[in-house]
Formats: C-alpha cells, sequence, structure tokens
C-alpha cells in the first residue's frame, strides 16, 4: 500500500518542484541555494 | 483539444521512456568509449564548505586515507564564512597537508570555489563537498578518465545508502538509480549535461571562475567544457556515498534547488540551446530541458481531458484522477515519517 501511493507522490513532488524552482529563479529567492544549515542536505 | 492533449502525453512519455530509448539504440549504433589509462597526475581536492563542524574530520579523514601517491595529492578546504568554528578543526590538519583558504564573509559555494582554484596546483581538479566520503580508488578511477584527451570533465557516482548502508531501493533511490543509468548512457555518446557536486573532476586549465551567485557550478563547469568541446563524462567506479533522503518531501528541497539552477544556466550558458554551438544538444533538451517542461505538459494533459470525458478519454482521466489520488495519499502518510538518522557509511566495507 505504502509503495502504490509513495510512487505517485515522489512523481508529482519531483514534477512541483521544477514548478517552485521556476519561481524561486524568477523571484530570485536566495534561500534555496546559500541554506546549508539543514540536517538533510545533500548534492546531486 | 485533443492535439494538445496527445501532444502533452507524447511529450512526458518520451521524456522518461523515448529518451531512453533513443539513448541504447544510438549507443549501439556511435558508441565513443574513453581511452582510460592509469596514471598518476597531480590532483588538488577542493572541499567547499561553510559550517561542517560535525562532518569535516572524517571527510578529512577519508581524503587522506585515499589510494593515491600523498606527494602528488593537494588538499585544500575553501571556508565560506563558517561561524560554528570548522576552521579550527581544518587548522588541525594543516601539519598533514590540509591547505585551508579561509573567508569570512558567507558569499556561496562558487565563491568560495573560486578562491580555493586560485591556489590549486593539480593538473586535474577533484571537487568534494564535507558532507560525503569516496571509495579508497576513487581518485584514480577519475584520472583514468584523463588519459584521453578529449575528456574535460568526468563525474562520479552518488550512492545514496539507507540505514543498513545498502543502496536505498526508495522511492527516491529508484528515481536516482534511473538518473544514473541515464547518465551512463549518454556518457557513452559523448557527454552527460552536468556532473555530480559530491564528487567530480576537470582538467584545472579549464576552470573559469563562476559567478558568486551560481546555484549549480557541478552543471555550470561541466557544461562550459562540453561547450568549449571536451567531453563530460560518467565513471560509476569513483563513488561518493551519502545518506538517502528520508521522503520525497526532503529530495523536494534539493530538487527545487537544482531545477531553479537549470533556469538560471539557461540564462548564463545561451549556448546551450543552440544547436550547432552544443554538441549534446539532443540529451540537453531532452534531459534537462524536458523536465522543466514535464510539470507544464501533466497540467495540459489533465486540463485538456477534463474537457472531454468520452470513450478512451475517460479512461486516461481515471488514470490521472488515480495518479493525482494515490499522490495525495502519500502526501499525508509522508507526514508522518520520521527523518532517517545520519549514518558515516564504514569506508572498509564500501571501498571499491
Amino acid at each position: 500500500m505504502k509503495r502504490l501511493v509513495s510512487l505517485p507522490y515522489t512523481f508529482v513532488v519531483m514534477n512541483w518542484a521544477a514548478v517552485a524552482g521556476l519561481y524561486y529563479f524568477v523571484t530570485g529567492k536566495k534561500d534555496v541555494w546559500l541554506g546549508s544549515k539543514s540536517s538533510h542536505r545533500h548534492k546531486r | 483539444m485533443e492535439i494538445v492533449f496527445w501532444l502533452s502525453v507524447a511529450f512526458v512519455f518520451y521524456v522518461y521512456f523515448g529518451y531512453p530509448a533513443l539513448l541504447l539504440l544510438w549507443r549501439r549504433l556511435a558508441a565513443r568509449p574513453v581511452k582510460k589509462k592509469h596514471w598518476e597526475p597531480t590532483v588538488s581536492i577542493v572541499i567547499a564548505a561553510h559550517n561542517e563542524r560535525q562532518r569535516i574530520e572524517a571527510r578529512l579523514n577519508n581524503c587522506l586515507s585515499l589510494d593515491y601517491p600523498r606527494r602528488k595529492l593537494q588538499i585544500i578546504v575553501s571556508l565560506d564564512g563558517p561561524t560554528d568554528g570548522t576552521e579550527f578543526l581544518v587548522w588541525k590538519y594543516s601539519a598533514q597537508g590540509v591547505q585551508l583558504v579561509h573567508s569570512r564573509e558567507h558569499s556561496g559555494k562558487a565563491a568560495a570555489l573560486n578562491r580555493a582554484l586560485r591556489g590549486a596546483t593539480g593538473e586535474i581538479v577533484v571537487f568534494a563537498d564535507a558532507r560525503q566520503t569516496f571509495n579508497r580508488s576513487a581518485i584514480r578511477e577519475l584520472v583514468a578518465n584523463f588519459a584521453d584527451e578529449t575528456v574535460g570533465a568526468v563525474s562520479g557516482e552518488l550512492l545514496l545508502l539507507d540505514d543498513s548502508q545498502q543502496e536505498a531501493v526508495s522511492d527516491v533511490g529508484l528515481y536516482w538509480r534511473y538518473e544514473k543509468a541515464l547518465r551512463l548512457l549518454e556518457s557513452g555518446i559523448h557527454s552527460i549535461a552536468g556532473a555530480t557536486g559530491a564528487i567530480y573532476a576537470i582538467r584545472r586549465e579549464l576552470y573559469q571562475d563562476l559567478a558568486e551567485d551560481t546555484i549549480l557550478d557541478d552543471v555550470m563547469t561541466p557544461m562550459r567544457i562540453v561547450l568549449g568541446g571536451r567531453r563530460t563524462v560518467f565513471e560509476p567506479q569513483a563513488k561518493a556515498y551519502d545518506i538517502v533522503a528520508c521522503c520525497a518531501r526532503a529530495e523536494y528541497v534539493r530538487k527545487v534547488r537544482t531545477l531553479c539552477g537549470n533556469y538560471q544556466m539557461l540564462a548564463h550558458l545561451p549556448a546551450a540551446v543552440v544547436p550547432w554551438k552544443n554538441p549534446i544538444f539532443v540529451q540537453f533538451v531532452s534531459h534537462k530541458l524536458g523536465r522543466l517542461f514535464v510539470p507544464w505538459a501533466l497540467i495540459a494533459m489533465f486540463v485538456t481531458n477534463l474537457f472531454m470525458l468520452h470513450g478512451i478519454y475517460a479512461v486516461t482521466f481515471s488514470l490521472q484522477a488515480a495518479l493525482y489520488l494515490f499522490a495525495a495519499l502519500g502526501y499525508f502518510l509522508s507526514k508522518r515519517e520520521v527523518a532517517a538518522p545520519v549514518l558515516i557509511p564504514d569506508e572498509s566495507r564500501k571501498a571499491a
């Protein structure tokens, strides 16, 4: 059951990130790349 | 309406399935293997960090234990306005040859990299983050690719581990595996359209200073190298280890940054979308640009389908509705998830 819902969720979240990424780029919100305090940050 | 719907369907399927199939065929017809050779050029490892008091010692110990002649290895830590005392921990390693570049101002990773490169002397520069560790042979595996004169940059592989220190098979882990499979195919044809920030290397002479607001140095620098006529290839034997994001929401934060960076790269490197200037134009458009446009195609699919609910369109609408319903359920379930513990991979088990 969990996999059944988490796969679509991951797919939608990854795609929503592209919309949010455009928003951050257009508005120039710096915190998406200067934030380094997150305990769960990792790089591609 | 029907045309928009089917074009959107075709676009989404091309990006996720058609493009990988195209790469498979392309590689079969025109593979360009890298002429690797094991050699030992001088290497500079550059670690850009801000506040990494918790991790910097493990990172430096890992660098000092790599299987590469120490006299040919320069290790530079470029600190970008740390406020947690990271610099004092790095100083302790100066006796072992670790060089510290310390800026009191917090001006971003790109500026930290620019400062570090001014003091780098290695023929090859390896970029690393404070968070991850390398396998022992990582440097050897990376530099072997530079024996091929056409290669300008090499990306290693980032392995996301779960809490049992095995490669993650969660949804985020599966997504990452899919990405790596694409990179392997792209690399076999010409180049990948960006490296892995956790582990990549370039010829030092090809480095160009980055604008201070650069979000993705690991895409900008390799793409500049590709546009300059050299290849950026993928080396899966050079590995960096990290912990998989606990859930899609944590991965979302990273993904927003990446995609925001892709928009920025388009603004900074317009030549990337000019077919006669970009030797990997098809790969760049299909992989990088495609991902930026998929959500809009999904919206177009859903909206146009709302106005066509007869015959086959009733089925397509049901499938889409089920997708978003399950995604919503996944969202509510994810709110109950807890963060995974941060583990340090056991290098002796993971070393290749």
